[in-house]
């Protein structure tokens, strides 16, 4: 906050896209994670931090049919679990495992530096989902 | 727009704008020249200092106008170079570094969960101890214990204007105010220096501010507080606040615990400033409320949350008193000004609700019941 410690990094820094992520984010999962039938799941982040991220798979055929995620964070966290969700959605694992931060990144438009490490951690989610998936099956 | 972050910054009084305007179409000289020119900026800068002087009840000639509250802050450390100084835990940057900086050594006095400094655990081998008198991100209100032991600082950059602040009845040796969190401008303050108080200049250079604040005056600045003063001893902005603006804030702090599930306040409500309101909220980021308070509802408030910080840390303030890091991350400053109305607390309410629904929903984190 303020004028303080609180002296706030410019919201506006966002990028449209970012914040139209933020603003309606897509694929998240609302309330209790029993309300979608998941094949896999991989969390990242600790709120102590500041922010964490929870990707749930559905696989069929070595294909994720369908994703949700539920994340706890600021802005530019949300947007890019957002992001991570329609860049994995139809892809097969393989293809999901090379999503790098970069992608999720370039496919908002880019996001401010200082928010890239601590917001930008859903792909290692998705990554341990699919892992947990491949040691599971 | 319904600005509620007048703890940050606020707005320049009409008055404040019209009085720098006139000053900058006067030909206003050097306020250290011996001709006509300099003669009548000198004429202006004491009558400045008297209204400065008048509203915290002081003599003139113990005001030193500085660049703001942070040089305030920062001279008073200075003096006690290599000394024992101790500090709130929840001072403001601006004390808590230069203090560490100079200070032989640092005490940090612990608040209690309001933000309340425990005065029994004053060091009293301190030559300093520096307590504000109300917090800028809970409006908690200090505890001003002087002593003929150690010399006191408050910083009042806060309190200025939102409660009425008489130097004498604190008794306290150095007192910090700035101007632009009274409808003021940025980039003046004063520093009130108890005549007799020792004293050491932090810029040197020059014979300005009688040799104790080196630098060529800023007049047009100095003015434009002077008016901000002038405001506020005029209405009594402290009686307004009171009035008017403490009941606005005790609603919105009723609506928000019945209205939110798993808030809480950080602010006390009673022994607090009438216009600052911290709340947290379980399981919800602050920069994300934040976020969409304003591209949603035009609605600006700050948070203490990490996310939302240059340093990447949550507020000390928060941590000092509620030692809850999810607690600083979830957590809302509103800092009404004058202007704040009942219609406003409707509007937070109208979509602050399914904000925090919203966040809580697709929330990681767990609501421990």
């Amino acid at each position: 906050m303020t004028e303080n410690s609180t002296d706030s990094a410019n919201p506006f820094a966002y990028s449209d896209l970012v914040k139209e992520h933020f603003l309606n984010p897509k694929n998240f999962l609302m309330g209790d994670e029993s309300k979608f039938a998941y094949d896999a799941k991989g969390i990242v982040g600790n709120p102590i931090c500041g922010d964490q991220m929870l990707m749930f798979l559905k696989i069929k055929d070595d294909k994720i049919e369908d994703v949700k995620w539920k994340t706890y964070g600021c802005a530019s966290a949300i947007a890019s679990t957002s992001a991570l969700s329609e860049l994995a959605k139809g892809k097969t694992l393989d293809d999901a495992l090379a999503i790098s931060a970069d992608d999720i990144a370039e496919y908002l438009g880019g996001l401010p530096k200082h928010k890239f490490h601590c917001s930008v951690l859903g792909h290692d989610a998705l990554r341990a989902a699919i892992q947990s998936y491949r040691k599971k099956s | 727009m319904i600005y509620l972050d007048h703890s940050a910054t606020s707005p320049l009084l009409p008055e404040v704008k019209s009085a720098m305007i006139d000053a900058m179409n006067m030909e206003l000289g050097n306020t250290s020249s011996l001709h006509s020119t300099g003669t009548r900026a000198r004429d202006l800068l004491e009558s400045a200092r008297k209204k400065v002087a008048c509203l915290i009840n002081a003599d003139p000639s113990e005001i030193i106008f500085t660049s703001g509250g942070s040089e305030s802050n920062n001279t008073v450390m200075h003096i006690f170079a290599g000394q024992p100084i101790a500090v709130s835990a929840i001072e403001h940057p601006s004390v808590l570094e230069p203090a560490l900086e100079y200070a032989s050594r640092l005490t940090k006095i612990p608040v209690d969960e309001n933000g309340r400094i425990k005065t029994e655990l004053f060091p009293t081998e301190s030559r300093l101890v520096s307590v504000m008198l109300a917090n800028n991100e809970l409006g908690t209100l200090e505890p001003i214990a002087t002593d003929d032991k150690y010399k006191f600082h408050t910083d009042a950059t806060q309190a200025l204007g939102k409660i009425p602040i008489d130097v004498k009845a604190l008794g306290v040796d150095y007192l910090t105010a700035s101007a632009h969190k009274i409808g003021g401008p940025v980039g003046v303050g004063l520093l009130y220096v108890k005549k007799g108080a020792p004293f050491r200049p932090l810029i040197l250079g020059g014979a300005q501010e009688h040799h104790r604040r080196a630098g060529t005056t800023p007049l047009v600045n100095i003015l434009g507080f002077a008016a901000a003063a002038e405001y506020a001893e005029k209405h009594k902005t402290w009686e307004l606040y009171e009035k008017n603006i403490r009941p606005l804030k005790n609603a919105l702090a009723k609506r928000i615990l019945k209205e939110i599930p798993h808030s809480s306040l950080n602010s006390p409500l009673e022994n607090s400033l009438p216009n600052i309101l911290n709340v947290s909220f379980a399981a919800a980021e602050g920069e994300s409320i934040q976020l969409y308070l304003d591209t949603m509802g035009g609605i600006e408030v700050s948070t203490g949350s990490a996310c939302a910080s240059s340093d990447a840390k949550p507020s000390h303030v928060l941590m000092a008193t509620k030692n809850d890091v999810e607690v600083a991350h979830s957590s809302i400053r509103f800092s009404f000004g004058l202007d704040a109305k009942e219609d406003d607390i409707d509007k937070i309410m109208k979509i602050l609700p399914n904000i925090i629904k919203r966040l809580q929903g697709i929330s990681t984190i767990k609501i421990k019941e």
